[in-house]
């Protein structure tokens, strides 16, 4: 600060919050339809765009060997004409309802999204109900659906960050595990993807025993037992069956890989290694180390690569989960994302390991800790503000096997977290040496560059 | 102040109050007590349109500036403060506006307003070279991640540049070149400071679970003291011809994994019933997989992977209704031109089916109550309308003038606007070379 421009406002200081309301992470209610199927409900006041979220117990894991992508096929061709509606009828009913329906393909199962006003629940739930229960699959939407795919694939390899995630999983899981290779299928085994793949797969893992449907919005005035029992309860289907997950290995073995990209004014990097289950009791301090290290531009990661050397708009640290079990066996992916200047790509990643070396020698300090847990903590209100938002935490919760008070716990536990423990869990997390290191850029201009750091052996794929 | 209007039945019992401080700072309150939230809002009267040659890009950059600290706040001090009370934060700019935004649990209210009316009133206490220079490769660097590092990244860029015509204030868009980045300079940031952060040139609008008297008074205590300064100059007229007059069309060869055309139409000014029946058309045509342009070329023709319309809306030039084709296999160019100005050309004719009205109007509808579903949203709305129209209370019936639109109108504002003569045409050609992917992607999830 100086002195050069004389203020002519009159100054006050910096005032002192007053009483924090008490709130709470939404408690669901849960029931059971006729047929077996769960639903989680959860009104909302105010919010007049109810979110329906459905999990599908059909993991990746379940897709026929060499059909990789089938689940993604089938989660879209669910919209694409049912028993009482072509695709184009079909499409058209749903936007009259003011309703958007999304549906996609991931390891722990299928999420179809669906949202709309309240006023036109109950009409957007039967459509939902029959894309469940009685996909048309027709040859030819399911034909157009692959051929889509494919066009879509070109689009994808091009996005430096896109590109940096295939590349690192396929690094990071041996060849035999479903999340070595990409959620939605390759050129090679889209291809082979037809409407008889589509359908076996849907008879094989979709049925409403093993399906829970978590219901989000202002519901006063809905009688949504009725509104449910009438549209996804006539759904019938035998019980499904589990699908346990094979445990995987990652290999963390410290290394680079760049990915080249001839021309690319930026590099996109990720660092990552697999982490563990959700269930696991270090993921509350994780969170909070991870937050502190690289959750915000104010964290250890962007205060120098950002704030300080102007090397990137923003650099993040997260730990997301791939699979959770019930017995906390699952596998979660820790990274550090961002993309820096290609003619820094050296000296910003030096940076970052510096921060990561410093972290691990000098630790957290406590008023670190406590801004992360006042921020984690004190932002729920408003991250929760939707009904969209709401859900989709509970369906999560849902899909990983969790109960449904987790979120409302974890505020409670990131409170009781202290500086020490937080501190271990993110140096554990990102340990220096043990780190797999993708880059997306100009190989001839990074290569040697990213050698000379000395963080493992380099490969470049061109 | 202004007129109060019944609000429509969809935003449930919405209202809002303004008011006016002696230095010309209007307020915008509105009562919402559902959840522990307030969100500040608040948008001064400048934007990438206020900028002059050479020195495009300089609102976008002076917005990160103004998270760099005042006479009270230091260093990062404004991001930290908010954060570590449990609050959000963020700026952006565009052609017409800069808006800054705190959403903060409720009792931290006085904090963000403390914060906004620091900067307001004392930026230039604290700024310095060295943050102008941070602050222009962190700027440098968003220009590389959103725009020249990815495919297409500059194609809205290039349209914005063909469908207004050099020297016009909507030629160039927010993100501004990298030589006029490299150019600006500290006496340029101060120059923008002194000219348009003044009270009279700003709206604040304040939302969610708040009293209104104390949230006033609070207002009046911080922000009262600023003096209003009136060194504005008006932007330049942004007023063209309704139609193009011819189709411009640029072909490019680039590096992207396949065709694409895109174009770029003039559409009517924001504000008018004009504009929100070009929306209606537009969401008709483009908006959704039962729109005629996703049934004829994804569905049907098959020469298209992706096929939407969306509609930037601007107050003081021609809105812009930008169409973007992603061919499928090698479909040609010449194969989605005739589909879609068949389509166009039908719809120009016949107008919108009753179907097809009930539907696009369903999709507006929701779109606003996302858009007013938090507090966040709903304060920017509110200075949206009060900036750009002079009433915030515009925003509260915003859903019931598009649902008052008629069929006739929606086809009316489509003939005479989605006419090959009226749009402004950017073709990629992929260059040729190794087409052959080496693998296929996921979505995989990136940070937060």
């Amino acid at each position: 600060m100086s002195d050069a421009t004389t203020p002519t406002m009159e100054f006050h200081p910096r005032p002192a919050g007053g009483q924090a309301k008490p709130w709470n992470f939404p408690a669901p209610e849960r029931d059971a339809l006729g047929n077996g199927l769960t639903v989680l409900h959860c009104h909302r006041p105010g919010q007049q765009v109810v979110a329906v979220e459905v999990n599908l117990l059909a993991p990746l894991e379940a897709e026929p060997a060499g059909l990789d992508g089938v689940a993604t096929v089938m989660a879209r061709a669910l919209s694409e004409g049912t028993d009482r509606h072509t695709a184009e009828e079909f499409a058209a009913e749903l936007e009259r309802c003011g309703a958007t329906l999304d549906a996609f393909a991931d390891h722990p199962g299928i999420r179809v999204s669906l949202e709309v006003p309240v006023s036109r629940l109950t009409s957007a739930l039967a459509l939902l109900a029959d894309a469940l229960r009685a996909p048309a699959f027709r040859e030819a939407e399911v034909e157009r659906l692959v051929a889509n795919r494919l066009d879509e694939i070109p689009h994808e390899l091009a996005n430096p960050a896109r590109r940096a995630a295939i590349a690192l999983s396929g690094e990071l899981f041996p060849a035999s595990s479903r999340m070595s290779r990409p959620r939605q299928g390759t050129q090679e085994t889209v291809r082979r993807i037809d409407a008889a793949a589509v359908r076996a797969f849907y008879e094989a893992h979709v049925r409403p025993a093993s399906t829970t449907a978590v219901v989000v919005g202002d519901l006063a005035g809905v009688d949504l037992r009725a509104a449910l029992e009438e549209t996804l309860g006539a759904w019938t289907g035998s019980p499904g069956r589990a699908f346990p997950p094979t445990p995987v290995t990652a290999d963390d073995t410290g290394r680079v890989v760049i990915v080249d990209r001839p021309g690319a004014v930026q590099t996109q990097l990720l660092v990552s290694r697999a982490g563990a289950d959700r269930h696991d009791p270090v993921w509350p301090a994780q969170v909070l180390g991870v937050y502190c290290l690289g959750g915000t531009l104010t964290s250890r990661l962007d205060r120098v690569l950002r704030e300080e050397k102007g090397y990137t708009y923003g650099v993040r640290a997260y730990g997301q989960v791939l699979r959770s079990t019930p017995e906390g066996t699952g596998t979660s992916m820790l990274g550090i994302s961002g993309s820096v200047a290609t003619d820094v790509t050296g000296p910003a990643l030096a940076d970052l390991w510096q921060v990561l070396r410093t972290l691990a020698a000098e630790g957290l300090t406590d008023d670190e800790r406590d801004t992360a847990v006042q921020n984690l903590v004190g932002v729920a209100p408003l991250r929760y503000e939707t009904a969209a938002a709401v859900a989709s935490t509970l369906a999560d919760q849902v899909e990983q096997f969790l109960p449904d008070d987790y979120q409302a716990r974890l505020y409670q536990r990131l409170a009781q977290t202290g500086t020490v423990e937080a501190t271990a869990a993110v140096v554990s997390a990102f340990p220096v040496d043990r780190l797999v290191t993708v880059l997306v850029g100009d190989a001839a201009r990074i290569e040697e560059p990213v050698r000379a750091l000395g963080v493992g052996p380099v490969t470049v794929l061109r | 102040m202004g007129p109060t209007a019944t609000p429509p039945p969809d935003t449930g019992a919405l209202t809002a109050t303004e008011h006016r401080l002696a230095n010309g700072l209007r307020v915008v309150l509105s009562e919402d007590h559902l959840t522990p939230v307030a969100a500040v809002c608040l948008w001064y009267d400048v934007g990438s349109r206020h900028e002059v040659k050479g020195r495009t890009g300089l609102a976008h950059l002076f917005e990160h500036l103004m998270f760099q600290g005042s006479a009270q706040v230091p260093g990062n001090g404004h991001f930290e403060l908010v954060q570590a009370v449990g609050g959000s934060l963020n700026g952006t700019t565009s052609f017409e506006r800069t808006n800054y935004y705190e959403t903060m649990p409720a009792h931290e209210l006085e904090l963000a307003l403390w914060l906004e009316a620091d900067r307001m009133g004392s930026l230039l206490t604290a700024l310095d070279e060295e943050s102008l220079e941070n602050q222009r490769d962190v700027v440098k660097n968003e220009r590389r991640q959103r725009y020249d590092n990815v495919p297409y990244g500059t194609a809205f860029e290039q349209l914005f540049a063909m469908a207004y015509p050099e020297g016009h204030p909507y030629h160039h868009t927010p993100i501004g070149s990298m030589a006029d980045l490299d150019a600006a300079s500290l006496e340029d940031a101060r120059e923008f400071f002194r000219t348009y952060y003044a009270p009279n040139n700003a709206v604040l609008s304040v939302v969610g679970d708040i009293d209104a008297e104390q949230t006033l008074a609070w207002v009046e205590k911080y922000f009262g003291s600023i003096p209003a300064h009136d060194g504005k100059q008006p932007p330049r007229d942004g007023s063209l011809p309704e139609v193009i007059g011819e189709e411009l069309r640029r072909t490019v060869e680039e590096d992207v994994p396949s065709r694409a055309v895109m174009m770029a139409y003039r559409l009517p000014h924001d504000g008018t019933r004009e504009a929100d029946a070009a929306d209606l058309a537009l969401t008709a045509l483009g908006g959704g997989e039962s729109s005629r342009l996703y049934n004829r070329l994804v569905r049907r023709d098959r020469v298209a992977v992706t096929a939407g319309f969306g509609m930037l809306r601007l107050a003081g030039a021609p809105s812009l209704g930008w169409l973007d084709v992603k061919a499928s296999g090698d479909a040609s160019v010449e194969a989605i031109d005739s589909a879609l100005d068949d389509e166009l050309a039908r719809f120009a004719a016949e107008g919108p089916t009753p179907e097809e009205m009930e539907r696009a109007q369903a999709q507006l509808e929701r779109e606003w109550l996302d858009r007013l579903a938090t507090v966040g949203g709903r304060a920017d709305e509110l200075c949206r309308y009060a900036v750009l129209f002079g009433d915030p209370q515009l925003a509260l019936t915003a859903v019931q003038r598009v649902l008052d639109i008629t069929p006739q109108e929606v086809q009316a504002v489509a003939a005479a606007r989605l006419r090959p003569d009226n749009r402004a045409v950017l073709v990629y050609e992929p260059t040729p070379g190794d087409q052959t992917p080496h693998d296929a992607t996921p979505q995989e999830g990136a940070a937060q």
